[in-house]
């Protein structure tokens, strides 16, 4: 066969592996999202094709599950952490893009390091300043150690962004008499929304499938949904299409915020590595 | 026999046309540019002759042989591309060596031969180098020695001096014009620089819109242009182009009679003309002396000539004259077009009447 | 106010957090770990033993050097198979088009579960009576449908990796595919003219170009696998019985189930070590591209 053959054929193959990888990569999400609205029995017999319901829903808020406390626990905590790691993550991005501090390169490693710290490490000292400070199984406490996980990515994502804001239009305000505070005030932060919001929505997700601080520092009142998730896991069994109901709920809301920020991911997560 | 053929080859995407039912014939060992802004399909038409694209039908031949099925590696050819494509991660040696070890040449040949090649461009000792350490004119040199280690049957280029700074791209058009006079290859080269085509080429395609408006000599393309669009692009400063009309064999703009045409012109009456004429063949002098008194616009000493420009009605006229030449703006003077070398084309299909 | 002042300003509130919440914790750690600390008793933390929890983890406890080998397995594993499968997927989907870019965004899908959330999945996945998998194996390895996969310590071992594989995967195929987008297609053409065929322009002009990605890919990856802990708490708890017991969960084990708290200090601070090596290596790559 020649070489246009070869390529018509390669070509196919590529096109079917493409296929097998994107129905491996998404089979255990549907299987998942079919078993939310299976019933327990459906669940059980494996059925493809089943009378769907929305019961499983309405179960895991009611008792004794209350995901809907939890979920109104993760929502406080992700968006307050993003509230408060915002503001101030832009504040030192911008000092980092535009001046030279002293120190700066070992300041932004330190904060990169951050990042790789496993949380068993630090999450035993805050176990105890938490104890001895009444802030276990508080949104406050869970607010704090979230801030100490998203704030890396805060700092170098808008870093990332605000590098990429043309410097001239600042210099000529300056030249023009604003103060450097007006400056960042009425040029900086409207051209760099966009970068605020994906910056915020990517720490709103970190936030939100934050697993070990929630499952060590709260107990009943301020537990989130991951942890709400592992209370299912206790009686075996049954519950498995409740489980699925209740990854819904977690995964839903993420595949939006994912969905919407998707182009500054990799730039995100590999702290500009990459691009 | 290095010959290359294109027969009703046409590339399009969905309904854009790059290159539009085109034929050609490039004869063995010509050096054939292929002339026109960006967008007109002269890479598009190259790049089908190297194999790095499809033709969506027609033919393209090599010699006697028909490449459309055959992958780039197996149609013979070599390629300088516009930003050269050095492979960054290999020294100079073995970039140009790289394709005579992926065709499985000895090893003890390779060498030999790389340093052929390296001495043809000068590069003999930058060979080391990697190619992130070169400035831009030797990093072409580089793509250069790259393309002619293996004597291919035909070299492709597509615009390799555009990169380059105004006075490097000069002398390495020299440079390109001394090589490819040693080596004797078919030579397809791309540009949209009319000063490369009308230096290097033995034959240019003007091309425009994924079409070849005329196919020439490099003589022929200046002074016997087929259409608006050649006589402009070519010539530095362009073509006057004059719009008008005829009657009575007389030239009349808006602004009123211009000049009587030679004979060997079209002489019926026409309503919408546009008179053609070049710069150089535009003479100044003392008002009454030539065919019509008009009034200095501007004046521009290039060094090596002064270029005069006078207003007529909406049109700008530039005419060019020596050095010497001592006008000043507001002057009046007169106008002496060379009838020796006017041009009349049709004013909607732009085409040249004879 | 003048910018010298005002650019220490800006930085500060993000240092303080930063110092507050992550660096005075990882000190307060290594405090902890030279002392003697059950929670559980009233006196804590107890006398200052220096730094015999971590002699006594390298020579006294088998179940610490579990946890290094299933770590380290575990890293080496997963960082080579997410990273082989990522490429070809990489390669796969990066020439473009209608249909591989929408299958790209597609990717972002998978990534959006939280490593616990595929845990839960996976395990209901690989229940032996009404797992997904238990009845394709059924239908096409019956071999494989007879391993009772989470209560085998050798099968769960392999239920956690391909778990991580999959969550992985998708992230590392982005990363991956904007790197092969940096690779200049010229100089891809120009092997191609040169005489290469498929393989060797991949071989000798595409990988030597991709090695700066290849590498950090692989330092977060590994960082990555050796930090993992949701995974494995979902979906095996550790077992059966230790097999899956990872560095991080052996911590939260030791802590939080025994509540030896200067112990499971010692060894969450080992854990330092080889993140902070691959932390610097990281940096280099972050900082050299400025």
């Amino acid at each position: 066969m020649n070489a246009r053959t070869r390529k018509r054929v390669l070509a196919v193959l590529q096109n079917v592996a493409i296929l097998l990888f994107i129905a491996t990569m998404l089979v255990p999400i549907v299987w998942i999202a079919l078993a939310a609205f299976k019933q327990h029995v459906d669940v059980y017999q494996l059925k493809l094709v089943f009378t769907p319901t929305l019961d499983n829903f309405s179960r895991v808020f009611a008792a004794p599950y209350f995901l809907g406390d939890k979920l109104i626990n993760s929502t406080i905590v992700a968006t307050i952490t993003v509230l408060i790691a915002i503001p101030i993550a832009t504040g030192a991005a911008y000092a980092f893009s535009r001046f030279r501090l002293r120190g700066q390169t070992l300041l932004l490693v330190i904060i990169l390091a951050t990042q790789f710290v496993p949380a068993v490490v630090i999450v035993l000292p805050f176990f105890l300043m938490f104890r001895d400070l009444g802030l276990l199984d508080t949104r406050t406490g869970l607010v704090i150690v979230n801030l100490a996980i998203v704030m890396p990515f805060a700092v170098w994502m808008i870093k990332g962004f605000i590098d990429g804001i043309p410097i001239d239009t600042e210099e000529a305000a300056l030249v023009d008499g604003s103060s450097r505070l007006q400056v960042i005030r009425n040029i900086v932060l409207p051209m760099a929304a966009p970068g605020l919001v994906t910056a915020g929505i990517f720490c709103f997700i970190i936030a939100w499938n934050e697993f070990l601080f929630a499952l060590i520092l709260t107990s009943k009142n301020a537990v989130t949904l991951p942890i709400g998730l592992a209370l299912f896991k206790a009686e075996e069994g049954d519950l498995w299409n409740l489980m699925a109901a209740a990854g819904i709920i977690i995964m839903v809301p993420m595949f939006v915020l994912a969905l919407i920020i998707r182009r500054h991911f990799v730039q995100g997560m590999t702290m500009g590595a990459v691009r | 026999m290095a010959s290359v053929t294109l027969r009703n080859v046409t590339k399009a995407w969905g309904p854009v046309k790059g290159v539009d039912d085109q034929s050609l014939q490039i004869a063995d060992r010509e050096f054939l540019v292929l002339l026109g802004p960006s967008g007109c399909g002269k890479t598009t038409t190259m790049r089908m002759i190297a194999g790095l694209e499809e033709p969506s039908s027609g033919d393209i031949l090599i010699g006697e042989h028909r490449v459309n099925d055959e992958l780039p590696k197996d149609r013979d050819i070599a390629m300088v591309f516009q930003n050269y494509g050095l492979y960054p991660h290999m020294s100079v040696r073995g970039n140009i060596a790289y394709p005579l070890k992926v065709r499985g040449v000895a090893s003890a040949d390779i060498g030999p031969r790389v340093e052929a090649a390296a001495r043809q461009v000068e590069l003999t000792e930058l060979l080391d180098r990697k190619p992130k350490a070169l400035s831009g004119g030797q990093r072409q040199r580089v793509a250069l020695a790259r393309a002619i280690v293996r004597t291919p049957q035909v070299f492709l280029m597509d615009e390799p001096l555009s990169n380059l700074d105004a006075k490097l791209r000069v002398s390495m058009r020299a440079e390109l014009k001394n090589l490819s006079h040693r080596l004797k290859v078919t030579t397809v080269y791309v540009t949209h620089d009319q000063i490369e085509a009308m230096t290097l080429a033995d034959r240019v395609a003007v091309m425009s819109e994924g079409r070849i408006l005329q196919l020439g000599t490099p003589e022929t393309i200046y002074n016997d242009p087929a259409s608006v669009f050649v006589a402009s692009f070519i010539g530095s400063p362009a073509m006057n182009l004059i719009e008008g009309h005829l009657r009575d064999g007389v030239f009349h703009t808006t602004e009123g009679a211009l000049m009587r045409l030679p004979p060997g012109l079209p002489r019926q009456d026409r309503g919408d003309v546009v008179l053609g004429v070049r710069p150089e063949d535009i003479s100044v002098g003392a008002p009454g002396e030539g065919d019509v008194d008009v009034t200095v616009f501007a004046v521009e000493n290039t060094g090596d000539s002064v270029l005069t420009t006078i207003r007529l009605g909406a049109e700008r006229i530039v005419a060019r004259g020596d050095r010497y030449q001592k006008n000043a703006i507001d002057d009046r003077i007169s106008l002496r077009c060379d009838p020796a070398h006017l041009y009349l084309f049709d004013r909607s299909s732009g085409e040249r009447l004879r | 106010m003048r910018d010298r002042t005002l650019k220490y300003l800006l930085v500060a509130p993000a240092v303080l957090v930063v110092g507050a919440t992550a660096v005075w914790p990882l000190a307060e750690s290594l405090r902890l770990s030279l002392y003697a600390g059950r929670l559980s008793r009233p006196d804590f933390p107890q006398a200052f033993v220096g730094s015999s929890h971590y002699a006594w983890a390298f020579t006294e406890e088998p179940a610490f050097w579990n946890s290094v080998a299933v770590t380290a397995a575990f890293t080496v594993i997963t960082v080579v198979l997410t990273t082989l499968f990522a490429l070809a997927f990489a390669l796969l989907l990066a020439p473009g088009g209608k249909f591989r870019s929408g299958v790209q965004s597609l990717l972002i899908l998978p990534f959006a579960m939280s490593p616990a959330l595929i845990g839960v999945s996976f395990r209901f996945m690989f229940n032996p009576e009404f797992g997904l998998f238990d009845a394709m194996f059924t239908g096409i390895l019956p071999a494989a449908a007879s391993i009772n996969w989470l209560a085998d310590p050798g099968a769960a071992f392999w239920v956690v990796v391909v778990a991580d594989v999959w969550g992985w995967i998708p992230f590392l195929t982005l990363v991956l595919i904007g790197g092969l987008a940096s690779v200049p297609r010229e100089t891809l053409e120009a092997a191609q003219v040169d005489g290469a065929s498929g393989w060797r322009v991949f071989r000798d002009v595409t990988l030597p170009q991709l090695l700066p990605v290849l590498a950090v890919v692989i330092i977060l990856k590994a960082i990555f696998s050796l930090k993992t802990f949701d995974l494995v708490f979902m979906l095996t708890n550790g077992g059966p019985g230790n097999a899956t017991q990872t560095l991080s969960h052996y911590v939260y084990f030791n802590g939080f189930k025994y509540a030896e708290f200067g112990y499971a200090s010692a060894v969450a601070w080992l854990m330092v070590i080889p993140m902070m090596v691959l932390t610097y290596f990281y940096a280099r790559f972050v900082f050299d591209r400025k």
